[in-house]
């Protein structure tokens, strides 16, 4: 370290942001771009007016930036539950059938139980919660007592979960009203509202104030309440990593466990500890998922369809399990999906370009790509500091 | 129907029409276990072979030219892993789940890209795998469907005990074992560790290929979205109960493919679809609790 790095001045903060640039993530982002491009000319379409296509669907109006929040709401939620887990060295694989069981579990209460939305809701949330945690905990305890390991039996799980799931909705909830195989809408008492419903006296003032179509009116007329749960979800997470015992203990236990068994942790409540709240947050995102409005059906296949669970997966790798770059990211991949879906629209592509592209991502990560020019820079400025 | 009936000759044939794609999936894993690179990119891998293999063998309408593009597909496919977790020395765990996810994209969407059909796609022109059946020998009962298999079929089972031979009685395996255990050690013998492992990951890509063909035109002519369906996870659970040991891998294929089967009859029951589904990977955990025992070393190693 030189004067010249600790020294904060402007030089030097865009030096840092440049060498950022040149690092492996932008330029996996950009690669994995460049290697979509080749998958759209495969199928026919100019990739410039494709990725315009993208944006335009996922930031380009009111109505997608309100979309693209909704649909990284889950993702990011689901990406702390995932975090929580592989920071403490649990791969947890089985968020799809933990998220799965929660939707139904909760969805069941959501649906069934009468009475006011300030009890029936929070019960339902309990009940997601229970779900998704009993789910995870299965494989803690496989682990703790047999030795299986998390990561397949996770895994594994997610099937019963899957199938489980399908059937009771087909054979048990299924609204005969309805062409889809779904649940009848759930009751007003078991809905979460939009922040701001459309309705509303409120809404006629912002939409007077910003415009009916505006960034804000859009965004605050068509996210529903899981926002505010997962901005305190997030707080809570990164209180946790940082102020808690169980937050250091599980990050040590993540980075050396060996070294965090001979300081006195047992690692066997550790895993039960961290599936039952890994699994209890992604069932708790399972639910707000079905319950939250607009849309308020318990559907099947919808959870496997939305890939939420791997692309969550995907969100936190990128991310380093770290919940603020998990938000960032989230909102990324999910203006990725909204994206794709708009261009799937317009240009009679398949939507599935949007995994293409953050598979991409993770694996040109793994690879740890930079420009090569910086590296070897970099590497020569080293051996000159060292020579000295 | 009674309960008996569930176990009749046709039961064999349909036991091995679902254990051969994991077979050779997991005989592929097995290799590259043995080469100290843990593959859990199995199911894409099954699932670009399915792809390659429909997508081949509609243009060419001949069944070899789709195994031959399946394995192809595989084992091109398996150069991420193997460049990405020897070379560049990347999460092997991180770089499977990513590949996962993309052979789900890729392949939904090149079949939207090239056949403009979305979900499913059958055509007559795809050239499906013949069955090969061994005149007499296909006749005896009981242990006929072994001599009524496809080309792929009798080749997974082959593969069984050339594969023993080859790990255990060769040079080659000898020194991929080496690879796998004691890469220093390897090393110092003079063989060249990433050299061993590159062609351990692609020759399990290449098999997961074909397990991935025999999927899509042996057991039936189509491709679907997504139709390797956890059929490579159970792959990957076959290596680790089978310790990486080829009759072991045979033998924990050969489970689930009798879950499968046994699970498909029992709709006939009246049984709901959706539960027997569920029933292979039920029954693959069960026997994942049983061997537990086997597990205590790798469950040391997972905490570590």
């Amino acid at each position: 370290m030189t004067a010249a790095d600790t020294g904060a001045g402007p030089r030097t903060a865009i030096a840092g942001v440049g060498r950022w640039l040149a690092g492996p993530i932008p330029i996996s982002i950009v690669l994995a771009l460049l290697i979509g491009a080749c998958f759209m000319l495969v199928a026919g379409v100019d990739p410039l007016s494709g990725y315009a296509a993208m944006l335009q669907g996922s930031f380009g109006s009111g109505a997608g930036l309100a979309n693209t929040i909704a649909r990284a709401i889950p993702i990011i939620g689901i990406g702390i539950a995932i975090a929580i887990a592989f920071r403490a060295g649990v791969l947890n694989l089985g968020t799809e059938g933990q998220a799965g069981l929660g939707a139904v579990a909760g969805g069941v209460v959501a649906l069934t139980v009468p009475g006011p939305a300030i009890l029936v809701i929070p019960l339902a949330i309990v009940a997601a919660v229970a779900a998704g945690a009993a789910w995870g905990l299965i494989a803690a305890l496989l682990q703790n007592l047999l030795g299986v390991p998390v990561l397949l039996s996770t895994l594994l799980l997610n099937y019963p979960a899957r199938y489980f799931s399908s059937w009771l909705i087909r054979f048990k909830l299924d609204d005969p009203d309805s062409d889809l195989v779904a649940s009848r809408p759930l009751p007003e008492s078991g809905q979460l509202s939009l922040l701001v419903p459309k309705d509303s006296a409120f809404a006629e003032t912002l939409r007077g104030v910003f415009g009916p179509t505006g960034p804000v009116t859009a965004v605050l007329t068509g996210v529903n309440w899981s926002l505010v749960i997962l901005i305190v979800v997030v707080a809570g997470a990164i209180f946790m990593n940082r102020r808690t015992r169980f937050g250091f203990e599980s990050g040590l236990s993540g980075q050396n466990a060996e070294f965090v068994r001979y300081s006195g942790v047992q690692p066997g409540p550790l895993v039960l500890r961290t599936m039952a709240l890994s699994g209890g947050l992604a069932g708790l995102f399972g639910l707000l998922l079905t319950i939250g409005a607009p849309s308020t059906r318990l559907i099947e296949g919808y959870f496997i369809q939305t890939n939420f669970a791997w692309t969550a997966l995907l969100v936190t790798l990128l991310a380093l399990y770290r919940p603020l770059g998990i938000v960032v990211a989230g909102l990324f991949f999910a203006a990725i999906m909204v994206g794709s879906d708009a261009m799937g629209r317009e240009l009679g592509l398949s939507p599935q370009i949007a995994a293409v592209i953050q598979a991409l991502v993770i694996i040109l990560l793994a690879f740890r790509v930079a420009l090569p020019r910086i590296r070897r820079r970099r590497a020569a400025a080293e051996a000159k500091e060292t020579a000295r | 129907m009674n309960f008996l009936e569930l176990f009749d000759q046709d039961l064999i044939s349909s036991v091995l029409r679902a254990l051969i794609p994991i077979l050779l999936a997991a005989l592929g894993g097995m290799i590259a276990e043995r080469a100290g690179i843990f593959n859990i990119g199995l199911e894409g891998m099954l699932l670009v072979g399915t792809f390659a293999a429909v997508a081949a063998s509609y243009f060419a309408q001949n069944w070899i030219v789709g195994v031959l593009a399946g394995m192809l597909a595989g084992m091109l496919f398996s150069l991420i892993l193997g460049y990405g977790a020897v070379y560049r020395k990347g999460d092997p765990i991180v770089l499977a789940i990513a590949m996962n996810i993309l052979a789900v994209g890729m392949t939904s969407f090149l079949l939207v890209a090239i056949f403009q059909v979305q979900g499913v796609f059958q055509d007559p022109a795809i050239d499906g795998i013949p069955v090969w059946r061994i005149p007499v020998l296909a006749d005896i009962p009981w242990i006929g469907p072994l001599f009524a298999l496809t080309p792929l079929g009798y080749l997974a089972l082959l593969l069984v005990p050339l594969l023993w031979i080859v790990l255990f009685r060769t040079p080659v395996g000898l020194r991929l074992r080496g690879v796998g255990e004691r890469p220093l050690a390897a090393a110092t013998m003079g063989v060249d560790p990433q050299r061993y492992q590159l062609g351990a990951v692609l020759a399990s890509g290449a098999l997961a290929g074909l397990g991935g063909a025999q999927l899509a035109l042996g057991n039936v002519v189509q491709f679907t979205e997504n139709m390797s369906a956890g059929r490579g996870w159970i792959a990957v659970v076959a290596v680790m109960l089978a310790r990486a040991h080829p009759v072991g891998v045979l033998g924990a294929a050969l489970l689930f493919g009798f879950a499968d089967a046994i699970g498909f009859r029992l709709q006939s029951f009246g049984l709901p679809q959706q539960l027997t589904d569920a029933g292979p990977y039920v029954v693959t955990l069960l026997v994942l609790v049983l061997m537990s025992k086997r597990f205590r070393r790798t469950r040391e190693a997972a905490l570590a």
